[in-house]
């Protein structure tokens, strides 16, 4: 008791922090600098109508690559901790069989799910969404097929070559910017073709779709190996 | 060079790449990964190189073809070329020393390794604030993912200590998120060094973002007391992550805070200096009681870190040198820090003592000896010419308080440091051998390369004379080359070697200086003579000798304060070295060094409060210093100076130190490298003279310091059983009548110091040679349990005998010049009360001196020694040149003292003595050694005569008449009459030599342990109370620097 | 409108932290430490939210020559984004971290795994 109460003081004061930084607050009323160039030229020079999207792939684009790295290393570690703790015990777990609702739901959902994710990268440069987003749902679709048969078995190797392959790809076009155009991960090494069109903003699009394998595979591979400590 | 990107594009490449390889086909796997790691080495490699010889400017790098602070971009200069090579380094040698286990764990944990390297290199790179947020995550997971990996086969320590890691990780992201953001909001941009530019004091809760970037990047460099997760994992992951974890992840977040620090501008760096050096004693303090080896090095690694901190927090004074001395520490640091992770994987036992096993190979001695004095900043490492430039511009600018924090840290982290080392070499080796595999050494040699080569750069960067040209120190260097050969070769080498160099300086010296480096370098090589006496390699004995010889002929040919004290750092290290081979030796090094390493903090931080800034000061500048510094720095250096010559309240590890070193040994720290303390007080009286503080003059304090000095020391000398411990403390009491002798500042005060010196070396190397001997014999130190041997050992009676006449001051021997000229001395100062005392002291010594006699060689001989010869001849023959020595020395004391007492007329005009041809006169009588001599060998050859003959029917008593009335005493010796020699005095002067200093000094270290041992329970292990730590730790540092 | 989201924001980290802090139970500290996370990104979209603007993607709405004057600023909602993903790959290895420990003492106890220390 007397320890929750010594971390309600201290947060009371961590809150004092925040309400400071809360009071100094003044929403803009104007874009900032880096906002207003974004605004101007996102669509000018690499022709990408959702601007967040511009910025995640290309502009801040060394930060989404490290946010793959982020998955991928999660995904690797946690692959590789709960592949070692299974070795020991055989699957010989007796789940009752999932009822027919979810069984029926799943065979015909999740289709339109991992097609849903599909879409959602494919557009990201023109609409809300991108391969963040796209690969959650695609996992989530695996989700589905995990609860509906939780010992379905994955193929790992599927999985990794898929993260394996869009990630070296992902590098690659990275590279080819460096080399082809103004810097790494550069758009520009295709045409950025015309504003609101699918195949446009250069390597936008292909490299979004590479992220949403990529972000469907880690995500499903995490969903896959936790899934597999559920008789803990 | 290639595009530094490609160091961060190769790595997540090769990471991916891995995952396409075969989970069995691990062997491949392993290549990419050391080929990419290799290829990300050779990048950095590449870069410094061109930044560093050719002089390439700094290159900025962009991203997706946009300008910063649009898009975003990295750096490369020549910090970040250096820093990623070290990142970079660790990793890929980190990955060679991990085979076995990366191959048993497979491609998923080398990816994780790669990953891990290429974020700390992201973290170097990077100029965006949110990038490095980025790569910070990276890290965290990474780190989490490699100390998950180090449980593999443990069980499960490694794993509560990496929760303990997240969850803290956690906390402080929340922090950097908001503050990144917030940052974002007031300054409109990302960029590092767009933020850079604005002021950030006058924006609306620009501060208080800067504030939570700033505490949490300041957490991620472990701050006391917000690091108890960073020991844990020291503590438990496997020793090559913590390698990474410590020499890396600490060098790239201390990059990171200081680009930060840019933002920040001069009202953040009083909070880094803070946070840094309260980090910095704590750790060190609580490593004091620490017993785990990991968990040590954790507690020694924040500490550092915390060093470097402080030095960051310093930059408004130490401008331009800030990164000279910055990554002078950070270098020396990660480099040894990541040497002895490796080294610590070699040993299988986790205690401190279990490192023992390591005692019988020499090359990883040699690098464990690396190691540590990198760590504790002794030369000729990087550190060591940080710790100098750091002191000194602390000491210009007055930061006094702060100078006295580092250096009292820096001072305990040399105490854990050796004593550990004490513990390799002395203690008893478990039975485990240690594991050498070629592909775990290999990365602990590169390290050991790294830190000599890196030393080697810093000196040439320093802009002063590089200590790795040293002549002297690269002959005992070479000395390491050569231990392969047998002792007497090297012996050889080391006489001609020290010769030689006498003879190429001779004509440079004044008369002063001559005496000393007669005394070291040809004393020196009649000393080594009696090492023709051991056998076999003697391995370690030959480099640690000559580096406290090199370091002495250093000392007297240093012109500047700098060259002084790296000389007077070689000269402690080496004696270190030659003290700590005796059989029990090893608390009484560990004592020689702490208080040789204390006092030499006092000499750095007189030096750089006298320099006051100044790049090169000579040690001749400090004639102008004036009030009123000059008498602080005064009574710094004396206080230094006299931590060597071992005076009263620091001369407790001078008897231990003395009398457990070796036969040959003893002569060398007593008769030479106490003269080091000497000739710095020589220095210092020459050039500072007379100071006065608070009224108080302080050569009159040094005179009774003196006086007591020499009282004391004779004092205690008489009630010793052990005979080179006795000889140990009549040390003492010699470097105080010395001391005094300096103190009266006048000409013949001078002059008998002098005198002293050379009386000094003679005849106490060659007691120290006989009894040495003589105990070498007879398996047994105490006195008590000699006796007898004057007709088995007739060679070391003669020297014993007439070592005892020189040092007691009777005529005919040169002790009684020395006696005379200061007699002289003392009537021509205006100091009485001392003068008393000293006086004292005189009897008491022949108290001593006869007992050594007396019980050794008189009276009858023992049973079991009956069969025993006289002492190796190479032990008897120095002593018969010191013999031989003496005797000309008393006949003819003009010889050396004639040209000194013409010199001290330069200095000390009045009282100079008269020089006839066989005559001395003084203001007060004359001395003639040549009629003395004449006279009383007369008065000596009738005497004995007569004694023969009235002796001629004397009865010989065998042993053992008498007998106990059938008590079987308790203790055997009791009943013997030489032990407890002096009891009656003991009963009345014995409350004088009760361990008062012992005492004090053993109270403070208890104090210190306690202080340590209690204090560290505050990491009580569980992860909430860490993060509990952490958000106290944000908040106090909050509310003191923007208040309410 | 802001700040009401962004103190929302902030008082759901300081529950996280709450219960992060008190909780003894690994899987609860883990899941209060999603509530922390889910304040950041909400103080993070507060941050970046501009009274009377729309989202920043060009289209029919928005047209490219005015877009300086419809938008929000794009920057925090790209942030977001790669703020959400690292924190679901830190909570993930921080579950992979709960199953280890549980798999090692058999108890989700944070007090129990206490061995190092000092």
């Amino acid at each position: 008791m007397i320890k929750n109460f010594a971390v309600f003081l201290l947060l009371l004061f961590v809150a004092a922090i925040f309400s400071a930084l809360l009071v100094s607050y003044e929403p803009d009323t104007w874009l900032n600098l880096t906002a207003l160039y974004y605004a101007e030229r996102t669509a000018v020079d690499l022709g990408s109508a959702n601007i967040v999207t511009a910025i995640v792939v290309t502009y801040r684009g060394l930060d989404t690559l490290g946010e793959v790295t982020v998955l991928f290393l999660s995904a690797s570690i946690v692959g590789l901790v709960l592949a070692r703790g299974k070795k020991q015990e055989h699957q010989q777990r007796n789940l009752a069989p999932a009822g027919e609702l979810l069984v029926t739901g799943s065979r015909l959902l999740t289709p339109l799910i991992m097609l849903l994710g599909v879409y959602v990268f494919v557009n990201g440069h023109l609409t809300p969404g991108g391969g963040f987003q796209g690969g959650a749902i695609i996992a989530s679709g695996v989700l589905l097929l995990l609860l509906t048969d939780p010992l379905k078995h994955f193929s790992h190797r599927l999985i990794s070559a898929l993260e394996s392959i869009a990630g070296i790809f992902y590098v690659a076009i990275g590279v080819a910017g460096l080399v082809f155009a103004g810097g790494f991960l550069d758009n520009r090494i295709l045409p950025i073709g015309e504003l609101g069109a699918l195949f446009s903003a250069g390597a936008i699009p292909l490299i979004y779709s590479l992220i949403g394998l990529k972000v469907g595979a880690e995500f499903s591979s995490i969903l896959a190996d936790l899934s597999a400590t559920e008789e803990l | 060079m290639v595009n530094a990107l490609y160091i961060i594009a190769a790595a997540m490449a090769a990471a991916f790449f891995l995952g396409l390889i075969k989970e069995d086909k691990r062997g491949l796997a392993y290549t990419v990964t050391l080929l990419a790691l290799a290829f990300m080495t050779w990048v950095s490699a590449g870069w410094l190189w061109a930044f560093a010889v050719d002089g390439v400017l700094t290159v900025e790098i962009f991203t997706a073809g946009t300008e910063p602070p649009f898009a975003i971009n990295l750096r490369m200069g020549l910090a970040e070329a250096a820093l990623t090579l070290l990142v970079n380094l660790t990793g890929l040698l980190s990955a060679i020393y991990l085979k076995d286990t990366l191959l048993e764990l497979g491609r998923r944990a080398m990816a994780v390794l790669l990953i891990a390297t290429m974020a700390l290199c992201g973290i170097i790179l990077t100029r965006d604030a949110f990038n490095l947020f980025v790569f910070f995550e990276l890290t965290v997971i990474a780190t989490g993912g490699l100390i998950l990996f180090s449980d593999a086969n443990d069980d499960g320590r490694a794993l509560s200590a990496g929760f303990k890691y997240l969850i803290v990780s956690q906390v402080i992201s929340v922090f950097l998120l908001l503050g990144v953001l917030f940052a974002y909001h007031v300054t409109g941009t990302l960029n590092i060094d767009g933020m850079n530019g604005t002021q950030w004091a006058l924006l609306n809760g620009g501060a208080i973002a800067f504030f939570m970037m700033f505490i949490a990047v300041v957490a991620e460099l472990k701050p006391f007391p917000a690091n108890g997760w960073a020991l844990d994992i020291y503590e438990s992951a496997h020793p090559a992550f913590s390698a990474i974890f410590s020499a890396a992840s600490s060098a790239a977040t201390v990059f990171a805070l200081d680009k930060l620090l840019l933002i920040g501008g001069a009202d953040w760096l009083p909070v880094a200096t803070g946070v840094g050096i309260l980090t910095f004693v704590a750790s060190n303090l609580f490593a004091l009681p620490q017993t785990n080896d990991r968990r040590l090095l954790g507690y020694s690694s924040i500490a550092q870190i915390g060093l470097v901190l402080t030095v960051l927090g310093q930059r408004d004074i130490l401008g331009e040198s800030t990164e000279f001395i910055a990554f002078g520490l950070l270098v020396s640091h990660s480099v040894a820090k990541a040497g002895l992770f490796w080294l610590s994987g070699l040993v299988a036992g986790r205690g401190l003592s279990d490192w023992s096993v390591i005692a019988k190979r020499p090359l990883l001695v040699f690098a464990f000896v690396t190691f540590i004095c990198m760590l504790s900043g002794l030369p000729p490492f990087p550190g060591f010419y940080a710790k100098w430039d750091l002191v000194r511009l602390l000491a210009s600018e007055g930061r006094l308080a702060l100078l006295a924090l580092i250096l009292i840290g820096a001072l305990i982290e040399a105490a854990y440091l050796f004593r550990w080392f004490g513990y390799i070499i002395k203690r008893e080796a478990p039975a485990e051998a240690v594991v050498c595999v070629a592909h775990k050494v290999l990365p602990v040699f590169v390290a050991v390369f790294a830190g000599w080569a890196l030393g080697f750069v810093w000196g040439e960067l320093s802009g002063r004379a590089n200590l790795l040209l040293a002549i002297p120190l690269l002959f005992a260097l070479s000395f390491l080359l050569l231990d392969w050969l047998p002792a007497w070769v090297k012996n050889s080498i080391a006489i001609v070697g020290m010769s030689t160099f006498f003879y190429l300086t001779y004509p440079g010296y004044d008369p002063l200086q001559l005496i000393f480096a007669i005394i070291i370098l040809v004393g020196g090589a009649i000393t080594l003579l009696a090492s023709y006496s051991a056998h076999g390699r003697r391995v370690g004995f030959y480099p640690s000798a000559m580096l406290m010889y090199a370091g002495l002929a250093m000392l007297i040919h240093a012109t500047d304060t700098f060259g002084f004290f790296a000389a007077w750092e070689f000269l402690t290290i080496g004696s270190y070295f030659l003290i700590l081979r005796g059989k029990e030796s090893e608390p009484h090094a560990l004592s020689y060094i702490i208080f040789s390493l204390g006092g030499a903090f006092m000499i750095l931080a007189g030096f750089a409060i006298a320099a006051d800034g100044s790049y090169h000061y000579l040690i001749e500048s400090l004639r102008q210093l004036e009030q009123p510094v000059a008498p602080w720095v005064f009574a710094m250096l004396a206080i230094g100076f006299m931590t060597k010559t071992a005076a009263i309240g620091v001369h407790i590890w001078l008897p231990g130190a003395h009398a457990e070193a070796e036969t040959d040994v003893s002569p060398m720290v007593s008769g030479i490298l106490l003269k080091a303390g000497l000739y710095g007080m020589m220095v210092l009286l020459l050039t500072m003279g007379k100071q006065q503080l608070y009224g108080v003059e302080l050569t009159h304090v040094l005179l009774w310091i003196a006086a007591i000095t020499a009282f004391l020391g004779n004092l205690m000398a008489i009630f010793q059983e052990d005979a080179k411990r006795l000889l140990a403390y009549s040390s003492i009491g010699q470097m105080g009548y010395a001391l005094f002798g300096l103190a009266l500042m006048n000409h013949l005060g001078w002059l008998m110091a002098l005198m002293f010196v050379i009386n000094h070396y003679i005849y106490k190397s060659m007691l120290f040679l006989a009894v040495g001997g003589v105990a070498k014999r007879t398996g047994t130190r105490d006195m008590y349990k000699m006796g007898g041997l004057i007709t088995l050992m007739p060679f070391s009676f003669v020297a014993v005998l007439i070592g005892i006449i020189a040092v007691s001051g009777v005529p005919p021997l040169s002790g009684f010049g020395g006696r005379w000229i200061f007699y002289n001395a003392i009537l021509d100062s205006d100091y009485r009360l001392p003068m008393v005392v000293i006086f004292l002291a005189g009897p008491i010594a022949f108290l001593y001196l006869f007992r050594l006699i007396y019980a050794i060689f008189l009276g009858q001989l023992k049973d079991e020694f009956r069969q025993i010869k006289e002492a190796p001849f190479w032990i008897v023959l120095p002593q018969m040149i010191y013999v031989v020595l003496l005797l000309i020395f008393a006949v003819f004391p003009g010889i050396a003292l004639r040209r000194v007492d013409e010199y001290l007329t330069r200095f000390f005009p009045e009282g100079g003595l008269g020089w006839a041809t066989n005559q001395i006169t003084s203001n007060y009588g004359y001395w003639n050694p040549v009629a003395i001599m004449i006279t009383i060998g007369v008065i000596f050859c009738t005497l004995f005569a007569w004694l023969l003959f009235v002796n001629r029917k004397a009865q010989k008593v065998k042993q053992f008449n008498i007998v106990f009335s059938a008590e079987r005493p308790f203790r055997p010796e009791t009943t013997h009459f030489a032990w407890n020699f002096f009891a009656p005095y003991r009963k009345a002067l014995g409350f004088m030599v009760q361990p008062f200093v012992t005492r004090f000094w053993g109270g403070l270290t208890e104090l210190l342990h306690s202080t340590a041992d209690f204090s560290r329970k505050l990491y009580n292990g569980n992860g909430q109370t860490y993060a509990f730590h952490f958000l106290a730790f944000v908040v106090v540092v909050f509310f003191m620097r923007l208040g309410v | 409108m802001a700040y009401l989201v962004m103190a929302t924001g902030f008082i759901l980290i300081l529950i996280g932290f709450y219960g992060a802090l008190t909780n003894r139970n690994l899987l609860r500290m883990i899941v209060a430490f999603t509530i922390a996370n889910t304040g950041v990104h909400l103080v993070i979209v507060a941050i970046g939210y501009m009274h009377g603007r729309t989202a920043p993607i060009i289209d029919s709405a928005v047209a490219a020559s005015d877009a300086v004057l419809r938008i929000i600023d794009p920057v925090p909602q790209a942030l977001v984004l790669t703020a959400i993903v690292i924190g679901v790959g830190v909570t993930a290895l921080m579950l992979a971290y709960a199953y280890k420990l549980y798999e090692s003492k058999r108890t989700l106890d944070i007090g129990k795994f206490t061995e190092l220390k000092w």
